[in-house]
């Protein structure tokens, strides 16, 4: 009803909102309607959409680059090894999502006071430290390395993935809208400047990063149940922090569709060059990494749409050259 | 701003459209060929794996099902030759368990191949199970695994482990009056079994065990480790690690001219590559397995074969722990399905719990689902004379053991 009293008063407005209710009713059907391989790999694209949305949530609109995707995401994989046998998923996901979200609260207070490279190697390097302690506590207190997760079906992952992405979309078009949304764009802006205006930039800051790592958390809690047997290397991979970072470059980190589309073509082509083209995978990906930097300094997005303000502006530069 | 929404909503609603006409799997019509696929590591810290252990066996081995004009399946009374369809993960696990499950539910292979590594086989073993898949395991794999085999019964190992290889080697030392032994073991789930069955029943024995030490996969300089093994004055250096942390001690080693009564090397050591470097500095090292082409009859045509097979292939090296029985266990398929009559996994899995099976180790069969532990060659090999020599406590000994081990040349 509010969709149709929108497009009532504002139809231009109105067709995105429509075109993200069409296709999350649509995502929403895949698993009937598809074979089951679709719903797998696209189980797996949401992964990713999660994480970079998370990401660009915080690093995005911070300007503070974290690399503690990883860490946030294998404490959600440790959650459901320990109590997957116990805990039905979305309690799995909240406990993953809580303990990623204490996580990151308490690196906040301590790192968010650090600028630029600082922070970023701090972040990293916690996703090592995790790695090595769990593995540490592992080998030595419980004579083993790995732990088997109790799975879920591959429809119950994909529908966990799904609802929270929905939230997650919900809570960052709330924050966005909000002051706490347009503090965080004030500090990217000028960190000082937003000081000087009143806003507690490190509590700010915190809290961003905080509310980023619960679904980055979550995620791990879930897709940890599709792999059956973890251990601290393959929870704490760190390519769980760079790719984010990536698949947000390539598709635009300045609009809020950016990162879904960087993920979802990112995580796709990935899929279609290691099934197809084995030998060439990690040389295309990096040719198509440095022709993205070079070539789309704002993401895919950030092309398409100078493209057609391009269009745009000759088709006005032809309609004056008329009259 | 509306044309712009407008190329968004035109994309993004056509991915989704696009997902819904994914192609779904083969099925129906005449079946001509056995598909084998899966997922493996063709790329990544795991290939050497796919290039050096189980790569060439199950290479050589459709090669050789479809030189013979393919396998006789009685449901489709016909010969069927094998095709292989095999995805690289990346050496990533969460690749691995997508391909698993894309070779079994979309392409729907007929059967399927074991990933790479313990923790990839750990992850393999439920999916194989869910869909009702024969796994039988080659890298990796341990004997805590056989605590879980009750709950996986469509997975069958067929390398053996820690359970019978660390009670040869002590049965080895003891034999040979060492009195003390330094343990070094490698941070992953291969070396936490190891030392975790290789520690107590050294102490069991009566054999001090004077340092204990875990290494990372990435460690580059292990000198203070094997100064520390030196100065404890251990008799027996154990270090139960892979080739490239064996390798990194064993230089330290030479370099420190540490010369202990055993020097001990975990996987890897048996490998053809250790000698090819080390040369007569291999003297003496001993390492898991084991067997060679002295182990009998089918074992050296085997040795013969691979050797003509792989001779152009510079990268293939001779594995003597691993290169018989993952032969074996494909062995063992290739009987069972022909036994069975069927491509039917639930009637195989029955067929190879129930069968003996005539394979390249002689006669073998499964017990817990792992071959049994009387089917293999041997546990323990030492190089000698360019050969890696069975020395295990057993009547399938191709030598008797080296100890103390000669001195470095």
């Amino acid at each position: 009803m509010k969709l149709l009293r929108a497009y009532r008063e504002k139809p231009v407005r109105a067709v995105p909102a429509a075109a993200v209710v069409l296709i999350l009713i649509l995502l929403g059907l895949l698993p009937g309607m598809t074979p089951p391989y679709t719903t797998i790999m696209v189980g797996s694209v949401l992964m990713y959409i999660i994480l970079s949305l998370c990401w660009n949530m915080f690093s995005g609109a911070t300007g503070y680059i974290s690399l503690a995707t990883a860490a946030f995401f294998g404490l959600g994989v440790y959650a459901s090894a320990f109590l997957g046998g116990t805990l039905p998923l979305p309690a799995l996901m909240l406990v993953g999502g809580a303990a990623a979200s204490v996580l990151a609260f308490l690196i906040g207070l301590i790192t968010l006071r650090l600028r630029g490279v600082y922070f970023t190697i701090f972040t990293l390097g916690i996703v090592k430290l995790l790695e090595q302690l769990i593995l540490y506590l592992e080998i030595h207190f419980n004579n083993t390395r790995g732990r088997f997760v109790v799975s879920h079906s591959y429809t119950e992952v994909f529908y966990a993935l799904y609802v929270l992405l929905i939230l997650l979309l919900a809570a960052i078009l709330i924050i966005r809208r909000s002051r706490f949304g347009k503090a965080l764009i004030c500090i990217a802006e000028g960190e000082d400047a937003a000081q000087h205006i009143g806003i507690n930039a490190t509590m700010v800051k915190v809290l961003a990063f905080t509310i980023s790592a619960f679904a980055m958390g979550a995620a791990g809690a879930a897709m940890a149940t599709r792999w059956s047997y973890i251990d601290p290397y393959i929870a704490f991979n760190a390519n769980y922090s760079f790719l984010p970072v990536l698949m947000v470059i390539f598709g635009g980190s300045r609009y809020l569709p950016g990162p879904i589309i960087g993920a979802a073509i990112f995580a796709y082509l990935q899929e279609l060059l290691t099934t197809r083209f084995p030998y060439i995978y990690m040389l295309a990906m990096g040719l198509i990494m440095i022709a993205a930097i070079l070539f789309m300094p704002r993401g895919i997005l950030g092309l398409i749409y100078d493209g057609v303000r391009k269009i745009h502006k000759r088709k006005e530069a032809k309609a004056d050259d008329g009259s | 701003m509306k044309k712009r929404n407008l190329i968004l909503l035109f994309l993004a609603v056509a991915m989704v459209f696009s997902l819904f006409g994914c192609g779904g799997g083969k099925g129906g019509g005449d079946k001509d060929t056995i598909v084998f696929g899966g997922s493996r590591s063709i790329t990544g810290v795991y290939a050497f794996f796919e290039q050096s252990a189980y790569g060439p066996i199950y290479k050589m081995w459709v090669d050789d099902v479809n030189a013979a004009g393919g396998l006789y399946v009685k449901e489709y009374d016909k010969n069927m030759k094998i095709e292989l369809k095999v995805y690289d993960d990346t050496s990533d696990l969460s690749t691995m368990t997508r391909n698993l499950e894309k070779a079994i539910v979309e392409d729907q292979v007929d059967f399927i191949l074991p990933p790479v590594s313990t923790a990839f086989l750990y992850a393999a073993a439920p999916i194989a199970n869910k869909y009702g898949k024969v796994l039988i395991g080659a890298e990796g794999g341990s004997a805590t695994l056989k605590e879980s085999i009750a709950q996986y019964p469509y997975f069958f190992s067929s390398l053996n482990f820690s359970d019978t290889q660390a009670p040869a080697l002590v049965e080895i030392l003891q034999d040979h009056g060492i009195q003390s032994a330094y343990v070094v073991f490698i941070e992953d789930l291969h070396g936490t079994e190891y030392s975790g069955a290789l520690i107590p029943a050294l102490a069991n024995a009566g054999i001090a065990v004077n340092g204990v030490k875990s290494v990372p996969a990435d460690i580059q300089d292990m000198t203070s480790i094997v100064q520390d093994a030196q100065a404890s004055g251990s008799d027996a250096f154990l270090c139960l690690t892979y080739p490239d942390q064996g390798y990194l001690a064993l230089n330290q080693s030479i370099a420190l001219k540490y010369n202990p009564k055993i020097w001990f090397m975990g996987s890897g050591g048996g490998f053809s590559s250790t000698l090819d470097i080390y040369g007569d500095q291999a003297e003496g090292i001993m390492s898991w397995g084991a067997w060679n082409p002295k182990s009998g009859q089918a074992a050296a045509e085997y040795f013969d074969h691979f050797k003509d097979f792989w001779k152009d292939d510079p990268n293939v090296c001779y594995d003597y722990w691993g290169l018989i029985p993952y032969y074996a266990g494909l062995q063992c398929l290739q009987q069972a399905i022909e036994g069975a009559g069927t491509l039917d996994n639930e009637k195989i899995q029955e067929y190879l719990v129930n069968n003996h099976f005539q394979t390249v180790l002689g006669d073998t069969w499964f017990e817990n689902n792992m071959i049994a532990p009387d089917c293999f060659l041997g546990n323990v090999g030492q190089w000698q004379n360019g050969v890696f020599e069975v020395i295990d406590r057993t009547d399938k000994a191709t030598s008797e053991p080296i100890v103390p081990k000669p001195e470095w040349p």
